[in-house]
């Protein structure tokens, strides 16, 4: 049975989504936030944020830009994982968050293996810098570990030694450095893999830098793993729907994108915004800000909430309870995934179509 | 509802029609002129100009790089403006792209440049563009499946099974090849590929993938030939490059895509010049391939390409400076934003070589309208280019502006023809009807759907095709005086030939060895997209 409550208690769900309707309509500036959901839940909450004048922003945005903003500022060189795993010769990791980002990273990227698509068909290089203890994660595969208290530090210096440009460094570091470089520069086709908290926008800037001026003798690109609850898909969504990412509102009828204004955090807590729909479909997660505003929550069963919403529907996930699609970090590309088990849990399409029923015409 | 178009010059090429006459359209098809029956619907348009909606074979609207371009360059679409309708205005949206189109009279448009592990987003993009249908081109030619075909010495049939499972699978109108092998050339470090240039690991060379896919799109009866994109794009002295590939043909169907960036010549101070005299030369003598153009404007822009070696390479002349470079499954892609000056040497040669392809190419049924958007320029910029090619008027003053060494070796200047609106509606309504083996639309016969465009005719000929009085989309009164009343959601066109079913079960097996997924998790599953029945199918010849 389909769950729904208002107030605390058991609702319809035709009351939810008036209800819902009432409060998001009567804001003077809604936020649609979370965002964790499929393509098709994120096309509707954009929809619904134009009708109702208000913006949206996803969960895992800060991570988004991160990396986002410095592509918008330099650019970026990137392969698939597919490529990383069958044509690199060299892989270099960085920072020790990578297997926690996304636990079957060793599965897909198999770095004990060797490349199918290399000429000479050798055993890869791995290089691993920042490793912390997580260069135990490849057990059994010869790895040069390069210790970093100071990621800065150690990429702008590899990417000085890389184009043969001194550095100053104790002996033994820079050693290290020099045998780094060194097996970038031999590297046939390279590829360096990195997490969005770890590194910063700086560290990432200086990894670009390196990649473009490996590129100017051999190949070399980049694999940023990105974050959880289709962020990288709902970016995609938001892109080609209103030709900015997620941070974007339509207070004045049009998109607007700005990541300081329309963060959903800093609108909540600033007062701001005075209401908010909050979607997380693939884990039970609530929002971050203390303060109290009406709250309409899209969210799966036994979400623990700081605030009880004022409405909650229990959503199924994508992939599970209902297909759906949604960026795949292990292919790349916006995959349709099959309900693994199928349920009667809605999507969150459904749910915000039934909103915006209530507030005239569908999403 | 029965609606008519009263006392309309109807310009319609593949009826050989040119003349004052009523137009009648009934539940969404045009049709003979009803007897004894009074239309619920009349719209009197004498002394305007009715044709079948525009067709546009070449525009990068949706997909990975598309989308990627929109997310690197946020400072050169900025939405400023309400619209009246869901999206309408937001900058280089897939809303404001259906909306700009249906306001000039166009009512389908190809994507000609989908990676088949991108289809579903391509399909999803295509599916939030309002009021057009769209179609997609496949891409292959650098992907390890057919260059291990090829490497192995497979025959045609398996070569021709693989495309079709690819076709159906990505949902696409036709196949494109792009810099065949240049792309996995790339990964091997190769920095500039031709024609006979041999992809490193498989030992095949590019002209060999290119006539391999040609031969299969001709044997599984897909009614558009073989779309490629050739080596060498933008390279200075590249017409060889374009005339060798016109001979690689060896007289079978072959389109060639936005010609004007292979019309280069290397002479002069500046070591590049317009070639296009010569190439237009190969391809009127040449009747088994078609081009399109590819038109150059000055104005910035975004160059967004799956030759991803030729992007590479371009990257240092990004304006402004970030690129993005992108080693994808296959062919992958770059985006390198581009800013074409009017006072600039090389760009007004790029002009000026499109314009005279245009001209020079004798046969309107085989060059077609295009800027390539937005590589030559944004499609927004149709309407000033139909402007050039009607005016010698215009586009002398539009040349007195270049620096005039750049017309040297151009006989642009020296060209008189004028296009008529009947060649207009041939290069884009008629001729792509028959290049993509469109029955339905391209033309004004009973039957066809009633995709119509009406314009007003005015010496601002810019001003005349950038509005368009009236657009009916399936019969459905979608725009009046450029202004989208309302929306529709069009179908994506594909095709469906059949093939030996054996190469899906390969497929699988190779999808789990490679990818370690099922072939499946490629696929683009219909009631995954927004709107139900979202395709419709192009029949291939018996
Ligand atoms: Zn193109």
């Amino acid at each position: 049975m389909v769950e729904a409550r208002i107030d605390g208690k058991s609702a319809s769900i035709e009351a939810a989504a008036e209800r819902s309707a009432e409060i998001l309509s009567r804001a003077r500036l809604p936020v649609i936030a979370g965002l964790g959901t499929d393509i098709a839940g994120a096309r509707g909450a954009i929809l619904l944020a134009e009708r109702l004048r208000g913006a949206y922003d996803h969960m895992q945005s800060d991570k988004i830009f991160t990396n986002l903003d410095v592509n918008r500022q330099a650019g970026l060189m990137c392969t698939t994982p597919n490529e990383a795993r069958h044509r690199a010769d060299v892989l270099v990791f960085i920072g020790k968050d990578l297997t926690r980002i996304w636990p079957q990273l060793v599965e897909r990227l198999a770095p004990g293996e060797i490349p199918m698509f290399d000429l000479p068909h050798e055993p890869r290089k791995i290089v691993w810098i920042a490793p912390g203890r997580s260069a135990a994660e490849l057990k059994g595969i010869a790895v040069e570990t390069l210790d970093s208290s100071d990621l800065h530090a150690t990429l702008g210096a590899l990417r000085a030694r890389v184009a043969d440009k001194p550095i100053t460094a104790a002996k033994g570091a820079k050693r290290k450095i020099d045998e780094v470089a060194e097996i970038l520069k031999k590297a046939r086709f390279g590829v360096a893999i990195w997490g969005e908290e770890l590194l910063d926008r700086l560290a990432i800037e200086m990894l670009h830098g390196l990649i473009l001026d490996l590129n100017k003798s051999t190949r070399f690109s980049g694999l940023p793993l990105g974050a959880d609850a289709n962020s990288t898909g709902v970016t995609q969504a938001s892109g080609w729907m209103t030709g900015v990412p997620m941070r974007t509102s339509f207070g004045r009828g049009y998109p607007e994108h700005d990541t300081w204004r329309f963060d959903a955090n800093r609108m909540i807590e600033s007062g701001e915004a005075d209401a908010a729909l909050w979607i997380s479909a693939y884990g039970q997660k609530a929002p971050d800000w203390k303060k109290q505003v009406p709250l309409v929550a899209l969210v799966p069963p036994q979400t623990r909430f700081f605030q009880e919403p004022q409405v909650l529907v229990e959503v199924g996930c994508p992939g599970i309870d209902h297909d759906g699609a949604e960026f795949s970090r292990e292919l790349g590309t916006i995959v349709a995934r099959k309900a693994s088990h199928p349920s009667d849990a809605p999507s969150v399409a459904a749910i915000i179509n039934r909103i915006a029923q209530q507030i005239g015409g569908d999403a | 509802m029965l609606i008519l178009l009263k006392g309309g010059r109807l310009i319609d090429p593949l009826n050989a029609r040119d003349e004052i006459a009523d137009l009648w359209i009934e539940d969404g098809r045009i049709v003979a002129p009803p007897q004894g029956r009074q239309p619920d619907q009349t719209h009197d348009v004498a002394g305007k100009i009715v044709m079948a909606g525009a067709i546009d074979i070449h525009s990068h609207i949706a997909g990975g790089n598309v989308n990627t371009a929109r997310l690197l360059l946020p400072e050169l679409h900025r939405t400023a403006r309400p619209g009246e309708l869901s999206l309408a205005t937001a900058k280089w949206s897939t809303f404001e792209t259906g909306n700009i189109y249906a306001a000039m009279g166009f009512t389908t448009v190809v994507e000609p440049a989908v990676a088949p592990h991108q289809a579903l987003q391509a399909h999803l993009e295509l599916s939030d563009i309002p009021i057009i249908d769209k179609a997609t081109l496949t891409v292959l030619g650098n992907d390890d499946f057919l260059l291990s075909l090829l490497r192995d010495g497979e025959g045609p049939a398996a070569i021709a099974d693989y495309v079709a499972a690819t076709l159906a699978a990505s949902n696409g109108l036709g196949l494109k090849c792009i810099n065949a092998g240049g792309a996995t050339a790339f990964k091997y470090n190769a920095r500039t590929f031709g024609l006979d240039d041999v992809v490193p690991f498989y030992d095949v060379a590019s002209r060999k993938i290119l006539e391999a896919l040609q031969r299969a799109i001709q044997d599984l009866k897909v009614p558009h030939p073989l779309h490629v994109h050739c080596n060498n794009l933008g390279v200075p002295g590249n017409v060889s490059t374009a005339i060798a590939t016109i001979e690689a043909a060896r007289g079978l169907p072959l389109h060639l895509a936005h010609l004007q960036f292979y019309g280069y010549g290397d002479e002069g101070d500046h070591g590049f010049s317009s070639a296009a005299a010569a190439l237009a030369a190969a391809v009127n003598a040449a009747p088994n391939v078609s081009v399109d153009v590819g038109q150059v404007m000055f104005q910035q822009t975004v160059t967004i390409s799956s030759d991803v070696l030729r992007q590479f390479n371009g990257v240092s002349s990004a304006k402004p400076r970030k690129s993005v470079i992108y080693d994808g499954d296959a062919n992958g892609g770059g985006i390198v934003p581009y800013l074409y000056r009017e006072s600039d040497f090389v760009n007004a040669v790029q002009w000026a070589c499109g314009l005279e392809l245009f001209l020079l190419i004798n046969d309107p049924w085989r060059v077609f309208f295009t800027t390539d958007h937005p590589n030559g320029a944004p499609f927004t910029a149709y309407p000033d280019v139909f402007a050039l090619l009607m005016s010698r008027e215009a586009r002398a003053e539009a040349a007195a502006r270049v620096p005039q060494d750049a017309l040297a070796h151009s006989t642009l200047p020296s060209i008189a023809r004028e296009y008529n609106l009947n060649e207009i509606a041939i290069m884009t309504r008629a001729a792509p009807a028959k290049l993509f083996g469109f029955k339905d639309r391209g033309h004004l016969g009973e039957g066809g759907i009633a995709d119509v465009a009406v314009y007003s005719p005015d010496k601002d000929i810019a001003k005349m095709f950038r509005a368009a009085h009236l657009v009916f989309k399936d019969g459905d009164l979608v725009v009046r005086d450029g202004r989208v009343a309302h929306y529709r959601w069009g179908k994506a066109l594909k095709v469906n030939p059949g093939y030996d079913k054996a190469i899906d079960r390969r497929l699988a097996g190779y999808y789990e060895r490679h990818f370690g997924v099922s072939h499946n998790m490629f696929a683009v599953p219909e009631h995954i997209l927004p709107h139900s029945d979202p395709f419709q199918e192009v029949a291939c010849a018996q």
